[in-house]
């Protein structure tokens, strides 16, 4: 680690004096580096420029629309250039069209190099839009067609023109191919349709596609296209003609020959720009514009620009080719390092050159919106694309990756404070000193990122999923918070969400929804004769066991669907292993497949199993059957039972009671599919994030044991119910350390909410990371911290648009608080806000 | 080892010492503050506190109460009945009755204190014992601070000094740090608005300069009792006299005062009277002490 950028910086030099103070502890987690004793002197020499400051505004000043182009060039070609489906067609034919129509995509959609650029790529034909995607979700999408420019919430304006091509060409084309629902008898397709438009107990993502993955971009900038095409070349030959494995190699020639295209369709957009521009400086960036793109992705990346320009024009290749969600690029402090390096000592960059470039790539990934319906909306709000950027760590041999492009982006996010990427930093115990402070001292001040990774839990986890330990240390996350080994996993992170309250509601009432009479789940023991707790356990467990089978014959059909109708080359190009097996990722090509399946609400489930054990089998001051009765009524004239069950030990307080319960709803859930495998061949995992379906799913089920009036949110992930941390912040990471995290291979969010005033100076970070380092010694996964006084989203909440860059952390993401739905808004003004003044038993 | 009583267990407390500590707060104090902040501390005993604002009126409490110490109305405990059993809490389905006051045992609160051992070691914090008097349950408080010490826990303690030295001596070397507060040096002032002789406190005070032990002194600066100008420049010579350099002032907030019916205690003249004063107070004393060459921290 070299001294010159391996320091704590700040705006203000005071600050940054205090924050660059040694950790002084030597407590096991504590850290290893010492801080250099320069920091503050190279910290404030970094800026961010004019140009990516402009850039910056002009991006949220732009309104996000719905872009059609993807969805008409999708639909010409298969109208027009390659039938969709012929008889005799199979998933290898699929994977050679669906190259083609990237091809086709690539070489016809618009191509754009807005002012002041010095990373060209557009995701679409607008400067900040979402695409439609008619072959995955697009059409149930397609549902606000006539409101997206008028709703309240995520407004995206429609041009008529798109508008009108949508309708005519689009959806007509589509609705008879939509290919998810095909593997389904008719009529189970129109049960799951029916379902999944409104769930109750599951939403199946993965009807929209999968992507969810960390692209291998570490191999795209040292290898190129070429490298692809000549390993794709060298294996067709041995394989007969016309066979699968010949055909899916021809697909991977034929994306890279697109991705080339493609790069040149900007190389010449950037010398006609070049040719008629009268600012001689503009001329020159333009021109060197031109020069990185005749040369990448197609050849190894030879600076620092260019590693960046290859890797954005991949990912925008990714993000139109399947969903555009959770393409996360990972560590990219460990693929541009060398690059960093190589690029001071040869002269040509210096940090403030990285710095802006830094700044233009993360602005990039801020022109994506996914274009979802207010349906959509409810359970992935505040739009958000889920491109994950992971920096610190450790290699692949266990020692600090810690670099200097690491600390660019720890600045970075605290001073361009962008809505995407979505930044990660890993902890591990050899973590130096000066980028944990770093990182505290932007949450301490507001900036919601980075998201905190303890390595020393995450992966010894991976692991024990079956990978490697190398593979294992170099992970990253995807999407919001589920950890893989970059570049060489497909592991469809967030295939599901699973209500786990409505679970425990049927269980209340022998498999019926409260106050229905048609039976919907398991046919369970009346409560009247539950004896024991266990004998209750074992009813939800069955509810539980009922629900996960019906997700897991119904998720096995969309896989087959997908690997059937939705190959997708460019990603499988960018996955270890597809190439190798000569299968595509869909169909199970990468090094690890999997699954992941989140179970949402477990906190709401252990705190309502520890209101029953407490108030009926311990206090023995009601029964199971009045707290059914008064939950079917959502306690109306139970208010004393709802004060009692409220007032039960609840989690966040460090009670083993209900921790304890918390911990057996995980292993119940994880219970019931561990060790299966998926189409792909790869095991589901459980994780236990939330995104924002703990309100969505929230608002279907009935009051509950918890004292939950009906239709309030669960709590985010495996945080405390709001308002129900009472010990503050210390007791609350203990309770979530206390969980079998080992049961949660997808992930975990965990919220926790700082008063500004109680981290507030140099001090306050120090204190932040005092919180951080202690909660990951005892075990804790993940964490997300949020410091903003409630005052103050209460104020955004009563004058939207007053506070537009107000960002806010949901669940395992960043969001812009005005993006919310007014019920995630409600939801973040409920949490917690831990002040120090209430921490008391 | 007889059991201790403490009113409360504050984790997260980063204003009581040094890094992230668990604070306890004993329950009794010798002293009788009228501005004290925290007045469920006072008495050594268990004690049973109403929440007005919480009470449905069930009468759960009444029927759950052996000694009929409870009744409808503003005066809802009899308190010269009340034992402070505690059957009626878990009654109230609304949390309108806790006790205040549990006796522990040595190694109960031990295992409480120490939960946080995590945070102590990122943060260099530790245990605070506080109160309250913590030295008014002196060997139990000892004790403690012995177990703390022996398992690698810092431990510091916030006295108001009023103990007996011989005591208290023995646990000095387990002590990382002691707060000692400070208040009125006139001995006659003292006797009258406390209701004790501060000699005692005083002399113990030197003890502590003479251990050479970490202190920091500290002073409520309340307004019209403890920031007058003759108390502040027999402060300020106080430190002098033993080469203190440095004092540390806490702001007074009247945040004692809703605690008070809730226990039966009468409002203090000092609630009733004017307590706005508290910054311009603060401020006062802050100019006072630095121009008599002393560093001041709050």
């Amino acid at each position: 680690m070299s001294t010159a950028a391996a320091t704590p910086t700040a705006i203000d030099p005071a600050r940054a004096h205090g924050v660059a103070e040694p950790a002084s502890s030597a407590f096991p987690f504590a850290a290893a580096g010492e801080a250099p004793a320069t920091a503050a002197a190279a910290a404030d020499e970094l800026t961010v420029s004019e140009r990516v400051l402009a850039l910056d505004k002009e991006i949220r000043a732009t309104p996000r629309s719905l872009c059609a182009e993807r969805a008409v060039l999708l639909t010409r070609y298969f109208r027009d250039e390659t039938p969709w489906s012929e008889p005799g067609d199979d998933s290898s034919t699929m994977v050679v069209k669906k190259a083609g129509a990237m091809g086709y995509l690539l070489r016809n959609k618009r191509v754009c190099i807005y002012p002041r650029e010095l990373l060209v790529g557009n995701f679409t034909s607008h400067r900040v839009a979402g695409g439609i995607f008619p072959e995955l979700h697009g059409l149930a999408m397609m549902e606000d067609l006539f409101r997206f420019p008028s709703r309240s919430l995520n407004p995206l304006a429609v041009t008529e023109e798109e508008r009108r091509q949508l309708l005519r060409e689009v959806l007509p084309f589509w609705i008879s191919r939509v290919p998810a629902a095909k593997a389904l008898p008719l009529r189970a397709q129109l049960r799951l349709g029916a379902e999944q438009l409104e769930p109750n107990f599951y939403l199946i993502n993965e009807i929209g596609g999968i992507s969810h993955f960390v692209p291998d971009y570490q191999g795209l900038v040292t290898r190129g296209t070429d490298g692809y095409r000549d390993e794709a070349a060298a294996l067709q030959q041995h394989t007969e003609p016309g066979s699968p494995a010949f055909k899916f190699h021809e697909a991977i020639r034929i994306v890279c020959e697109a991705l080339d295209h493609f790069a040149q369709r900007y190389k010449e957009e950037a010398l006609a720009s070049a040719r008629i521009c009268a600012d001689p400086a503009r001329k020159a960036e333009l021109l060197e514009i031109a020069e990185v793109c005749a040369s990448v992705p197609r050849r190894p990346a030879r600076t620092f620009r260019e590693a960046l320009q290859s890797i954005l024009f991949a990912h925008i290749a990714l993000n139109i080719e399947s969903l555009d969600n959770s393409v996360s690029p990972g560590r990219l402090d460990q693929v541009l390092g060398p690059f960093y390096e190589r690029d001071l000592a040869a002269g040509i960059l210096d940090r403030n050159g990285a710095f802006e470039l830094l700044g233009c790539f993360a602005l990039k990934l801020c022109e994506l919106v996914p274009a979802f319906s207010r349906r959509g909306t409810r359970f992935h709000g505040g739009m958000f694309n889920g491109q994950v950027l992971v920096v610190g760590g450790t290699d692949r041999n266990g020692d600090d990756a810690t670099n200097e492009v690491t600390y660019l982006f720890l600045e970075l996010m605290d001073r361009l404070r962008t809505r995407q990427p979505n930044y990660s930093a890993r902890l591990h115990r050899g973590s130096p000193a000066a980028y944990r402070l770093r990182a505290a001292s932007a949450l301490a001040r507001g900036a919601v990122s980075p998201a905190l990774y303890n390595d020393e839990v995450i992966v010894p986890l991976l692991e024990s999923r079956g990978m490697t330990k190398e593979d294992a240390r170099d992970y990253a996350n995807v999407g919001c918070v589920e950890p893989v080994a970059a570049g060489k996993s497909f592991l469809s992170t967030d295939a599901a969400l699973f209500n786990l309250p409505i679970c425990l509601e049927l269980a209340l009432n022998r498999g019926r929804r409260l106050g229905k009479w048609r039976r919907i789940g398991a046919a369970t023991a009346p409560v009247e004769q539950c004896r024991s707790m266990d004998e209750f356990l074992e009813s939800f467990r069955a509810q539980v066991e009922a629900g996960v089978g019906r997700l897991l014959v119904d998720i096995a059909a969309i896989e087959r669907a997908n690997a059937r109708w939705n190959p997708t080359p460019v990603t499988s190009m960018l996955v270890q292993g597809c190439i190798a097996n000569a299968r595509d990722a869909s169909a199970g090509g990468a090094i690890y497949n999997g699954g992941g399946l989140q179970g949402v609400g477990v906190v709401e489930v252990g705190d309502s199993l520890a209101a029953i054990d407490y108030v009926v089998f311990k206090q023995r001051k009601a029964t199971l059957a009045e707290i059914v009765a008064a939950c079917r009524v959502g306690f109306r004239g139970h208010e004393a039972l709802r004060a009692r069950l409220r007032n039960a030990p609840k989690y966040g307080n460090d009670d083993p009671l209900p921790d304890g319960y918390v911990g057996r709803a995980m292993e119940i859930f994880h219970d019931c599919f561990a060790g299966k495998l998926n189409t792909r061949g790869g095991e589901y995992t459980a994780g236990f994030f939330s995104v924002t379906s703990h309100v969505a799913f929230g608002k279907k089920v009935s009051a509950l044991p918890s004292g939950r009036m009906a239709g309030e949110p669960f709590s985010s992930g495996i945080s405390a119910t709001n308002g129900m941390d009472r010990l503050g912040p210390t007791a609350l990471l203990r309770s979530a350390a206390a969980l079998p995290l080992h049961r949660a291979h997808n992930g975990v969010n965990f919220n926790l909410q700082l008063a500004p005033w109680i981290v507030a100076g140099d001090d306050g970070a120090r204190t932040l990371l005092d919180l951080i380092e202690g909660g990951f010694d005892a075990g804790c996964m993940q964490m997300q911290v949020n410091v903003y006084d409630t005052a103050l989203l209460i104020e955004a909440r009563d004058n939207p648009g007053r506070y537009p860059g107000l960002l806010v952390r949901v669940s395992g993401y960043s969001a812009y608080f005005d993006d919310l739905s007014p019920e995630m808004k409600e939801e973040m003004i409920q949490r917690t806000q831990h002040d120090g003044a209430s921490c008391r038993s | 080892m007889k059991d201790g009583l403490v009113f409360d267990v504050q984790r997260f407390s980063v204003h009581d010492g040094p890094g992230i500590r668990t604070t306890i707060f004993f329950k009794g104090c010798p002293l009788r503050c009228p501005w004290c902040q925290n007045p469920e501390a006072l008495r050594p005993h268990a004690e049973l506190a109403f929440y007005a604002d919480r009470c449905h009126g069930t009468g759960d409490c009444e029927a759950a109460c052996p000694r009929h110490a409870l009744q409808r109305g503003t005066e809802r405990i009899v308190r010269e009945r009340c034992d402070a059993c505690g059957l009626c809490v878990p009654a109230c389905p609304f949390g309108a009755l806790q006790k205040v006051g549990r006796s522990v045992s040595l190694d109960a609160l031990f295992d409480e204190a120490a939960r946080d051992r995590n945070f102590y070691e990122s943060s260099g914090g530790g245990v605070t014992l506080s109160g309250g008097e913590p030295t008014a349950q002196m060997e139990f408080a000892a004790a403690l601070a012995r177990k703390c010490h022996d398992a690698g826990i810092s431990v510091g303690m916030q006295t108001c000094g009023a103990f007996r030295w011989e005591s208290f001596a023995p646990c000095l070397p387990l002590l990382d740090f002691i707060h000692f507060d400070l208040k009125i040096m006139n001995s006659e002032a003292h006797r009258a608005i406390i209701g004790a002789d501060n000699q005692t406190i005083l002399a113990n005070a030197r003890h502590l300069f003479d251990a050479a032990s970490t202190v920091l002194f500290r002073m409520a600066v309340v307004p019209g009792y403890t920031d007058t100008l003759e108390n502040l420049r027999d402060v300020a010579s106080f430190l002098h006299e033993r080469d203190v350099r440095t004092i540390h002032l806490l702001a007074y907030h009247p945040m004692g005062e809703s605690k008070l019916p809730r226990l039966g205690f009468p409002i203090s003249p000092l609630f009733s009277a004017e307590t706005s004063g508290g910054s311009r107070s603060i401020d006062g004393a802050r100019d006072f002490f630095r121009s008599a060459g002393l560093e001041v921290t709050s």
